[in-house]
């Protein structure tokens, strides 16, 4: 490790080329050239967050290649008045021109769908735009024609009969294609064009995907140059340096690159998950630039270039890594059991991370070397915070059993709110009130009482089963109930169609509008009298049917409610009747319902990982635990201001506690590291809790600061849903910090910690655990554990470490050096012998005598200090540790005796 | 439904004469195909497989009449298989004013007389239709023909037509292309297009090619719904050209009556 650091301390410039020849590769992967354009995909599915083999996605593809599109783009048209032999005819001029769109399959409208007239003279099936052609005069019985129409009511022209909908059934246009040609416009403006109405609304799936990712895009779009502009004001404002600045924009720059290169390699979408990636990346790296600047500009007078970058390499290191190392924990915690997109967030902003903590601590003083200011850059403030620092210390060291109980008090109240939370999500309502596609879908789901589809899949398996006129009764039973339902505003079967088939075959006499009473039947009249459209809802050998509903609800709760309701209906059909619901918006609630399902699993997994890294970091369990209590504090108040807000938990909300889980635990570990080595060094907790306080509360506001307003920049966002997570996310770190600042010094100050760094950082010289009596039969780690619940201190050359005639208690054993012992006698000093490594001094003192002999340094010393408070902690905490230290002090004491025995023989 | 009922001339149109196509111009080609229908036919076999998108399939089979009287074509089609669908019977009749087509459906006991100009449909849930076959049939006749050129098709030698469907056709095709095969005047190809792009093609089978008296069909075709994903095979056995056939099956009181 040592040599490591030495070597990239002294190979700045090969840093900064090997950075550069990375992000070139980075932008090769990531730019599509000629265009240029990314070479990511943007996907605005919600169902396509589901797993490929998902069970309910395999029936929703299942049922789109059986049936057909289940999603088509609706087109809705208003009139003064439809029923006009005018308006008719603009009508089938549209539905004609829409059909020779490149892409689009089939338009459905009033104008050509057949409007069967049966009577004594046979039926005639023209459409209804040939039925005004013929006769003019026909027009005047549609609306009532429409409205006797199962299949037809409420589908093609609005109740009140001024709106007329165009149903357009897409085929070879993916989301991508649809977006970047704009259907959505060219087919209002030709709409508009040849109708001449000012007044067209346009939906649907295809149209609410483009909508969203157009918001997808003008989120990153805005998100990303807003951090940019966030880093700048910040940096500025804290280092008052435009290269300070630059270079570190730059770092959040690349690290931005590498990771949209990886998700490009790695062909990760962008969605609505995983849009918020980039933005998150770079208010991380943000914070982790803030700390690497503090370091670098806190340079030592006359410090070489290579000395400034070992050092920050050495102090930054650990502390940067571990941060990312808490932060991944945090998104890996999202993986176990989650959604495909869910994953790939979590992959993603890990990777993110790793690139930002490798690029701020490495890249970032390189270049700084190179280009950064000169001048030494005092940090704004830091006189101010430390003052606020004392107060705060005094503050928390005085109320801390308050401190403590309010924050153990509120666990079990958020936890009461947090019950309340409900799942779900908002579809449409994620657009602002005023977006165009948000009102388009209003108004059609107003005007046909429904805008979104979801299908209702009977399979028996069984051919010809779906023509038992017992089995026709139970679909027909399902479709009236479905059509009592408040949700659903139309219900539509192959019954429908047999229906009116035998209505019209029989001279339209109303009373054969009914199911035929034998299964022959069924089958002639749907074989022979069926027009194309019943394959839409039946297959050709009569085992699966299709319900097509339209239903009101646009949330998922709301559709929540309607399938669970609808499947415990379906249940109750006898066999081979076999009933699911499916359709995009069922889907894309399942997944909102999956995400949020994961929750606990994921809250839970963060917290154990980050709780064993602490206790790995803190090596003791119990000083973890305690250490979590701020972390988890703010991610309970979260939950309970969810619950308390009514705020439901859906993709992006769900992703917060866990996402501010893996930052905030940062802060606890800079405060307590601290605090643990200020304590050693100062013997007093009051002063560790003031000095330690005053030393990361700079760096800890100023990075709340940055997080809090990156989070904050989320609200510029023309998604909702982006909107929340940002004032939420924002809301929580600032939980955390003020956690931090209050709960974290009250529960330090009673915690005894030693950091798994200071043992790998603590230097005992060439195996202490062989080469130190005192540590004899202890392992290395062991030895440097006792070493650090003592003091390790340094004396120079002809300083006494002890005084004969002293009353002190201390024990001091010999790391390097060389000590003389003597004593005073008759104004003669006689020196009695010498000590070296591994000596043990002091004993006399610590059993309560007065010290017997002076002890000087004759070269630069270096001695570990304890006392029996010491070894009384050591027992408590480390009593394998302590009881192998009394036996080998023991040892010691009895070979001195057996010593001055034989001398006095 | 009334599309539903016009199958028949489907076969009407592969039947062409043995002569081969002498005339290189559009004229000479149109002239022989036009020639090509017989003035009566019986088919003992009309077999329809049609398979969803899905695999899965149905199928149909029955018998077909027609005659051609005063230029006037009439046509009969009876359901003999499935057992559930046997006995069902169509009947084409066409007119000055429009073309009449009787329906009768054997659990209904009725027939029933079926109007109007509908929209090209599926023939019983096929991927045939009348209305396709009818427009390269009225295309020749009403519309705009070009001859685009000649060309090799499964190893035969071709004409290839193009033809614009008359304003006045209903049609939802803005053109269609046929492969006419210079030997046996049989289209091998048909494609329909809407827009720019191919919505069904329609492949007649070359190995299936017969001769029935004077004039050639081909015995098994295909028609492709590029949009839906669906297909249908055709196949003909036993066809009769130039036969006598008994008024009582082109007669809307009698024609489901009988074997």
């Amino acid at each position: 490790m040592q040599r490591l650091v030495s070597w990239l301390a002294s190979h700045p410039l090969g840093i900064i080329v090997l950075t550069a020849l990375l992000s070139v590769a980075a932008g090769i992967a990531l730019i599509d050239l000629p265009g240029p354009s990314l070479r990511v995909q943007i996907d605005p599915s919600i169902e396509r967050l589901l797993p490929p083999q998902d069970d309910d996605r395999a029936l929703f593809d299942r049922v789109r290649a059986q049936f057909g599109e289940t999603d088509p783009v609706l087109l809705a048209v208003r009139f003064d008045n439809v029923y006009t032999a005018e308006n008719i005819e603009r009508i089938d001029r549209l539905t004609r021109r829409l059909g020779e769109l490149d892409g689009v399959r089939q338009v459905i409208s009033i104008a050509n769908v057949q409007n069967p007239v049966a009577d004594d003279a046979g039926i005639d099936i023209s459409t209804f735009a040939a039925q005004v052609r013929a006769n003019p005069d026909a027009v005047s019985r549609f609306a009532a024609q429409i409205a006797e129409n199962p299949i037809y009511r409420d589908a093609l022209v609005s109740a009140d009969g001024t709106v007329a909908a165009f149903a357009l059934t897409l085929q070879g246009i993916d989301e991508n294609r649809f977006r970047s040609e704009n259907y959505t416009e060219r087919i209002r403006t030709l709409a508009r064009e040849i109708t001449g109405a000012q007044t067209v609304w346009i939906t649907g799936s295809p149209v609410i995907k483009a909508a969203t990712t157009d918001a997808i895009l003008h989120t990153l779009k805005f998100t990303i140059p807003a951090i940019f502009v966030l880093v700048a004001v910040l940096l500025f404002f804290a280092y008052r340096s435009v290269r300070a600045v630059l270079l570190a924009g730059l770092t959040i720059a690349l690290s931005m690159l590498w990771t949209l290169a990886a998700a490009a390699v790695l062909e990760i979408p962008v969605n609505l998950v995983t849009a918020l990636v980039p933005p998150l990346v770079a208010t991380l790296c943000l914070s982790y630039t803030v700390h690497m600047l503090a370091e670098f500009f806190a340079s030592e007078r006359g410090e070489q270039d290579r000395a400034r970058f070992e050092r920050v390499l050495r102090r930054m290191g650990v502390s940067l890594l571990l941060s990312g190392a808490t932060t991944v924990a945090g998104f890996l915690a999202l993986i176990p059991g989650s959604l495909p997109a869910i994953a790939q967030f979590a992959g993603l902003s890990s990777l993110g991370v790793g690139f930002s903590v490798l690029l701020t601590l490495v890249f970032l003083p390189a270049v700084l070397i190179y280009a950064g200011p000169q001048r030494p850059l005092r940090p704004l403030g830091e006189a101010m915070f430390a003052r606020k620092a004392r107060r705060l210390a005094m503050f928390d060291l005085r109320w801390r059993n308050w401190i403590i109980a309010i924050a153990l008090l509120s666990l079990p109240i958020d936890l009461y709110y947090a019950s309340r939370i409900r799942v779900g999500t908002e579809y449409i309502k994620n657009f602002d009130a005023e977006a165009t596609v948000r009102r388009d879908f209003e108004a059609i789901n107003a005007a046909f009482g429904g805008a979104n589809l979801v299908s209702i899949v009977i399979d028996t398996h069984v051919d010809d089963a779906l023509t038992d006129p017992a089995r026709v009764r139970e679909i027909e039973a399902l479709q009236d109930w479905l059509r009592r339902q408040p949700e659903v505003g139309a219900a539509v079967s192959y019954v429908d169609h047999l229906k009116l088939i035998n209505r019209n075959l029989n001279d339209g006499d109303p009373a054969y509008y009914r199911i035929p009473d034998d299964a022959t039947a069924i089958k002639q009249l749907l074989v022979f009298g069926g027009s194309d459209e019943i394959r839409r809802v039946i297959d050709s050998r009569f085992r699966t049917a299709l319900i097509a509903v339209r239903i009101k609800a646009d949330d998922s709760i709301g559709i929540t409610e309607f399938v669970n309701r609808t499947e415990a209906r379906l249940r109750q059909m006898p066999p081979p009747l076999n009933g699911r619901v499916t359709g995009s918006p069922v889907l894309a609630t399942r997944t909102v319902n999956a995400i949020a399902s994961g929750q606990l699993t994921s809250l839970l997994v963060a917290s154990v990982a980050i709780w064993a890294m602490l206790a790995l970091m803190f090596t003791s369990a119990r000083s973890a635990l305690v250490a979590m209590l701020p972390n988890v504090l703010p991610v309970a108040l979260y939950y309970g201001t969810l619950g308390l807000l009514d705020i439901t938990l859906n993709p992006t909300t769900s992703l917060i506690a866990c996402v501010v889980l893996g930052i905030a635990v940062d802060d606890t570990i800079h405060f307590l590291a601290r605090f643990n080595a200020d304590a050693r060094a100062r013997a007093s907790e009051k002063a560790a809790v003031k000095s330690a306080l005053a030393a990361v509360l700079r760096p800890v506001t100023f990075t709340m600061v940055a997080l809090g307003l990156g989070f904050l920049v989320f609200t510029g966002s023309e998604l909702q849903n982006q909107v929340q997570f940002g004032v939420l996310a924002a809301f929580t770190i600032l939980m955390a910090w003020i956690a931090d600042i209050t709960l974290t010094p009250a529960l330090g100050s009673k915690l005894r910690i030693v950091t798994l760094w200071d043992i790998l950082r603590l230097d005992l010289g060439q195996s202490p655990q062989h080469t130190i009596p005192l540590f004899s039969g202890l392992s290395l780690r062991q030895a440097r554990v006792f070493a650090l619940m003592s003091r390790l201190e340094t004396h120079l050359s002809g300083t006494r470490v002890i005084r004969q005639g002293d009353y002190a208690r201390d024990i001091y054993v010999v790391i390097d050096g060389t000590l003389e012992v003597s004593i005073e006698r008759g104004g003669e000093r006689k020196i009695l012998t010498t000590l070296h490594r591994g000596a043990v001094m002091g004993e006399a003192g610590y059993f309560g005598q007065r010290r017997t002999a002076n002890v000087d340094a004759v070269t630069p010393v270096r001695v570990l200090r304890f006392d029996s408070e010491d070894l009384e902690r050591l027992r408590r905490r480390y009593p394998r540790i302590a009881a192998i230290v009394y036996r080998n002090l023991n040892r010691i004491q009895a070979e001195r005796l057996a010593r001055a025995t034989a001398m006095l023989q | 439904m009334k599309r539903l009922h016009r199958g028949w001339l489907l076969l009407c149109a592969l039947l062409a004469p043995a002569s081969a196509i002498a005339d290189m111009t559009v004229d000479g080609v149109l002239a022989c195909m036009r020639a090509n229908i017989p003035k009566s036919v019986q088919i003992k076999e009309v077999e329809l497989t049609a398979k969803d998108r899905t695999g899965g399939m149905r199928q149909l089979r029955g018998r077909l009449y027609a005659v051609r009287e005063e230029e006037r074509l009439r046509a009969m089609i009876k359901i003999a298989a499935p057992a559930d669908l046997s006995g069902a019977a169509y009947l084409l009749r066409e007119k000055e004013g429009g073309d009449e087509m009787y329906v009768y459906v054997p659990a209904l006991q009725k027939v029933r007389r079926i109007t109007g100009t509908g929209v090209d449909g599926a023939l019983w849930g096929t991927d045939f239709s009348y209305g396709d076959l009818r427009q390269i049939h009225n295309a020749f006749s009403a519309g705009q023909t070009a001859l685009d050129g000649q060309g090799e098709l499964a190893g035969r030698t071709i004409h290839i037509l193009s033809l614009q469907p008359a304003g006045s056709e209903q049609s939802r095709f803005t053109r269609i292309k046929v492969w006419v095969d210079q030997k046996t005047c049989v289209n091998l190809r048909a494609e329909f297009f809407e827009g720019a792009s191919v919505r069904k093609r329609l492949d007649a089978d070359p190995a299936s090619l017969r001769q029935s008296g004077p004039h050639w069909y081909a015995g098994e075709m295909q028609m492709l719904d590029l949009k839906e994903g669906t297909q249908t095979r055709l196949r003909v056995l036993g066809v009769s050209s130039d036969v006598d056939l008994s008024g009582r099956y082109f007669n809307p009181s009698t024609f489901y009556l009988g074997g």
